[in-house]
């Protein structure tokens, strides 16, 4: 009833659905300066673009699988994969630096270890991540690739490494070239496929590096075989 | 009795309004503006967390918005000798044959010139090397330098005489020349080259880590051979190069 009687007075100015509510501040929004609406319209507007846009974020965060990719996907098999491959290259490059007796080849041999440890480091790093294992189960070797494998290309066997390990002076030298030679070329068509097909760009980035770094030392390590008289081992 | 207030104020309508304080008005006024400078500042602070110099995929190689940097393609992995000298088309050079032993790039600051074939190995590993002219630098702005080097992996530094600007910053295939230590493009080459994982330089993720005696000491490197280069010195078509022979063949 005391609205109706300050209807009955302010009629005119003011719509009746709004002083059935508002009679205590009476019309505060019509009343109110244009420059005060405009900051209140305003900050309308940020509230709703701040709630799509927390909207959207959320739903954003739960649809990037991409930093996540699952096991048996070309991300978690290539490092999986390459891991181990690593793995053993290191094995012989360590070898190799410990125990020739040609500084060039030392040089040679701690590049390859410092780099592939680096890499190594890396891949780990991102399956640990993604809570994978850090290595390709027994027999599953380049499944990723559509055919599982019980090795992969260019691994040496226990027997090329017991070779290496028995050998000194040159014979050692060209034991470590053709090893990490085909070690290197076998290991060339998993980076060109992880750089072409990996899902997280980090992982392209590195496979990349990979087949640039390993293409130009399989070139060097070529001609140093040849300036010691020797032959690549045939890929196994 | 709210009808009573509106009954007076509506009777002297401009007068006894302005009693009436609109704390509905001013605290919405204030959450709007609170509103404003919160989304102001995350949008700022967002924006300087992003640094435009840090490589990314979308930002693959920073270093070429900044003003004044020189580019030249080289093909890396061309190995020469210790005995052998390149003729580099660059002073300094950042690019192209150079030692099977690369220079020390562990943060290293070298007191003396550093023989070019080694510095730029250590170039295609991803070491960002600060030359200076030794008159024109010193003091507080040698200092400096000093301090974006001692202890920073993939950084080197040398003096380098005879340069034409007083500073010059090498990475594999870019080069800036600067004319003092605290122009703000030095901090913006290391951080856009140094290390940048995208295939900037050849060998990501290489050791800047010498072998010492015997092969780089870093403690005793190679000395710097200036310009004129010999007659016999290697040209940069990369003929005559590469790790045959087995002397300069590290990788």
């Amino acid at each position: 009833m005391t609205a109706s009687s300050v209807t009955s007075q302010v009629s005119p100015p003011e719509p009746p659905d709004v002083d059935d509510h508002d009679d205590d501040h009476g019309g505060w929004w019509s009343d109110s300066p244009g420059w005060a609406k405009a900051v209140v319209a305003v900050g309308a507007v940020l509230i709703l673009l701040l709630v799509g846009g927390l909207a959207g974020a959320v739903i954003g965060q739960r649809t990037a699988p991409t930093y996540a990719p699952a096991a048996g996907s070309v991300d978690v098999g290539f490092l999986q994969d390459m891991s181990v491959h690593h793995r053993q290259a290191i094995q012989m490059a360590v070898w190799e630096r410990s125990n020739t007796t040609d500084p060039a080849l030392r040089q040679l041999a701690f590049d390859i270890e410092s780099s592939q440890t680096q890499q190594l480091g890396m891949m780990q790093g991102w399956l640990q991540l993604w809570e994978q294992r850090g290595e390709t189960a027994p027999g599953q070797y380049m499944a990723w690739m559509g055919m599982p494998m019980p090795s992969m290309p260019g691994m040496a066997t226990e027997a090329d490494l017991q070779r290496l390990r028995a050998s000194t002076g040159q014979p050692l030298d060209v034991e470590f070239l053709q090893l990490m030679l085909r070690h290197h070329e076998g290991g060339l068509h998993m980076m060109e496929s992880a750089a072409a097909q990996a899902s997280v760009p980090a992982v392209r980035t590195l496979a990349t590096s990979m087949v640039t770094t390993q293409t130009a030392e399989s070139q060097t390590m070529t001609q140093l075989l040849a300036a010691r008289g020797a032959a690549p081992l045939p890929m196994n | 009795m709210a009808g009573a207030r509106k009954r007076t104020s509506s009777a002297g309508r401009s007068a006894p309004k302005n009693r009436q304080v609109p704390w509905l008005l001013i605290g919405a006024i204030v959450v709007v503006l609170a509103l404003i400078g919160g989304i102001g500042f995350f949008l700022f602070d967002r924006s300087a967390q992003i640094s435009p110099w840090r490589p990314s995929q979308d930002n693959r190689d920073p270093s070429l918005a900044i003003p004044g940097i020189v580019l030249q393609a080289y093909e890396g992995q061309h190995h020469v000798t210790p005995e052998q000298r390149v003729a580099y088309d660059r002073t300094p050079p950042f690019g192209g044959p150079h030692d099977g032993y690369w220079a020390a790039c562990n943060g290293q600051v070298y007191p003396q010139p550093v023989r070019n074939e080694n510095m730029v190995h250590s170039l295609e590993h991803g070491a960002v090397w600060i030359a200076y002219d030794p008159a024109r630098v010193q003091g507080a702005a040698l200092d400096t330098l000093t301090a974006k080097v001692q202890g920073q992996n993939q950084m080197m530094m040398s003096p380098y005489p005879g340069l034409e600007q007083p500073i010059s910053l090498q990475s594999w295939g870019h080069q800036l020349a600067v004319p003092d230590a605290t122009d703000p493009r030095i901090d913006q080459f290391i951080s856009s080259l140094r290390g940048n994982p995208n295939g900037v330089f050849p060998e990501v993720g290489a050791s800047c880590d010498a072998l010492g005696p015997g092969a780089f000491d870093p403690a005793n490197p190679p000395p710097f051979e200036g310009q004129p280069y010999p007659r016999d010195a290697l040209p940069m078509n990369y003929q005559g190069t590469s790790g045959a022979g087995g002397m300069g063949g590290a990788g």
